[in-house]
């Protein structure tokens, strides 16, 4: 049965409408055929990987990459699987308040297969470093690209899903952003201070 | 459709080739760099040199620190003590980077390294930025000692040392309560002078440490203390004024201390060093320490301290 829906390439379909259409996207998974959950896992940890491979690329090469590429992308495929599935509570939460149907499982689908653009980010890095012109620049560029590229996508499925308009599919998708924004901002403030203020009265 | 998706996997093979290629391309930039770098890290085997680091103020405190590293004599006698267990240990090269410290901590250090001595282990000492006082009563037990041209070392000498706040407290209004149970059991306090019975008594304590300091260096140095005397008056000096006055036995960096600690040994040009700060993560935690000490060391100038300690310490 896998292999059969292997060979029929029918499971490429999920990345072809990730690129190409986001509302077909969300009627292919809606449709659950194949099925949609535990491939769309696969684009998280795809991405972490090339997300690792870009930053090193980068970066001073040391030793350290080593355990990055062996077992440290585990890690960081947690991190981005673990902030997705609080990004899609949350913005089921906001679902639900402005009155409508609410579909974590759905909504996890999606924002998985919306990351797929960011793997983009490798080859497109990679060519500004193998003729050594900004790289730097150019990957947070892309990055930036990249990532509204993502948010388009999920606003466009939102948008399919609930069939809510721009304004609307927008809304719910920057509510979480906003939130984990702020969460994280002064929650690295308070780690900082605290952990600055303990090491202090330790030494 | 079927044109689209054999598109679609067409990129994502693309996709997992770069992945590959960028993988191989970091692996060779990491080679190429490690092969230009001096490494002392990299996995080694079979008879060596054992490195120990004596870095800072020496004090007796061992414990482990904020950010999970071992700090103190005990741990420098501790490292010392695995490196004598160790078979494939046949010489020590003790890197010092340190003004002195307290008294006791120093003789404890000078100590173990002079049974390490007794034991026919090769020690060979390198100086850094500083090693006087007791940094450099610690060297003196070593067989042999180098320090570069520009390294601060001698300091040879005694020191206790205790603000005397009388006239602060008069005028902020402040009155001590004493009750002790001896004439002398608030001696050094910082409210009061040091009446001249109890200066004599600490001039005793310090004279017999200094003495102490003098026949230990005289010791391990194979010298008499009549030759060190004359320039054991607290002076410091550089690395070649200390040759000058055979304090030292050469000038000479890390490397160089490192290949007489072979010859001593009679080890191979290549055998390794095993140092004990090995992986990346751990020295960046030492530097991060490091950072912090600086900073816990100049709050600690700033504020009232009343722990007076008798020193073999250089204090400019």
């Amino acid at each position: 049965m896998i292999i059969a829906t292997l060979r029929s390439l029918r499971w490429a379909d999920y990345f072809l409408f990730t690129i190409i259409d986001p509302r077909a996207l969300y009627r292919q998974i809606k449709s659950n055929d194949p099925r949609a959950m535990a491939l769309s896992f696969t684009v998280p940890v795809i991405v972490a990987v090339t997300e690792l491979l870009s930053s090193s690329l980068l970066g001073r090469p040391t030793t350290f990459f080593f355990y990055k590429i062996s077992y440290g992308w585990i890690l960081h495929s947690m991190v981005l699987v673990f902030l997705i599935i609080i990004t899609a509570a949350l913005m089921d939460l906001v679902i639900q308040f402005m009155g409508m149907k609410g579909n974590v499982r759905e909504l996890i689908i999606v924002i998985n297969y919306a990351v797929f653009p960011k793997v983009f980010l490798l080859p497109l890095v990679y060519i500004f470093k193998v003729i050594n012109f900004a790289p730097g620049f150019f990957y947070v560029l892309f990055s930036l690209g990249l990532f509204i590229w993502s948010a388009f996508i999920t606003i466009q499925a939102l948008s399919e899903m609930h069939a809510a308009d721009f304004g609307k599919a927008l809304l719910i998708f920057l509510f979480p952003i906003i939130l984990m924004g702020i969460f994280i901002f002064f929650g690295s403030v308070l780690f900082f201070f605290s952990g600055m203020g303990l090491i202090s009265s330790m030494l | 459709m079927d044109r689209n998706r054999k598109i679609l996997i067409s990129i994502l093979a693309l996709l997992v080739l770069s992945s590959v290629i960028a993988i191989v391309d970091i692996s060779l930039r990491i080679q190429k760099t490690q092969d230009t770098q001096f490494a002392l890290a990299a996995p080694k085997f079979g008879p060596g040199i054992g490195l120990v680091r004596i870095e800072g103020p020496i004090e007796m405190s061992s414990g482990t620190s904020a950010l999970g590293l071992k700090s103190g004599a005990e741990a420098i006698i501790q490292r010392l003590d695995d490196l004598e267990k160790n078979s494939s240990i046949k010489a020590v090269v003790i890197r010092i980077n340190s003004p002195g410290g307290t008294v006791a901590a120093s003789q404890e250090i000078y100590q173990k390294i002079w049974r390490l001595r007794k034991k026919n282990i090769p020690l060979v000492v390198s100086m850094a930025d500083v090693a006087a006082s007791g940094g450099y009563y610690v060297a003196s037990a070593c067989n042999h000692i180098m320090a570069n041209y520009g390294t601060i070392t001698g300091s040879i000498g005694v020191i206790a040392y205790s603000p005397n706040l009388k006239h602060l407290f008069e005028k902020l209004g402040i009155q001590m309560n004493v009750i002790k149970s001896g004439r002398f059991k608030d001696i050094l306090s910082t409210h009061r002078d040091l009446a001249p019975e109890e200066r004599v008594m600490i001039q005793e304590m310090i004279d017999s440490s200094y003495r102490k300091f003098l026949k230990d260096i005289a010791l391990g140095r194979n010298i008499n203390i009549s030759d060190i005397e004359p320039i054991a008056d607290g002076r410091v000096m550089n690395g070649e004024t200390a040759l000058k006055y055979k304090l030292i036995d050469g000038i000479g960096d890390f490397e160089d201390a490192v290949n007489k600690a072979r010859e001593l040994a009679g080890l191979s040009e290549d055998a390794p060093v095993y140092d004990d700060v090995t992986h990346p993560f751990q020295q960046l935690l030492m530097n991060m320490e490091g950072m912090f000490r600086g900073q816990t060391i100049l709050k600690e100038g700033m504020d009232y301290n009343n722990l007076y300690k008798f020193e073999y310490r250089y204090l400019p």
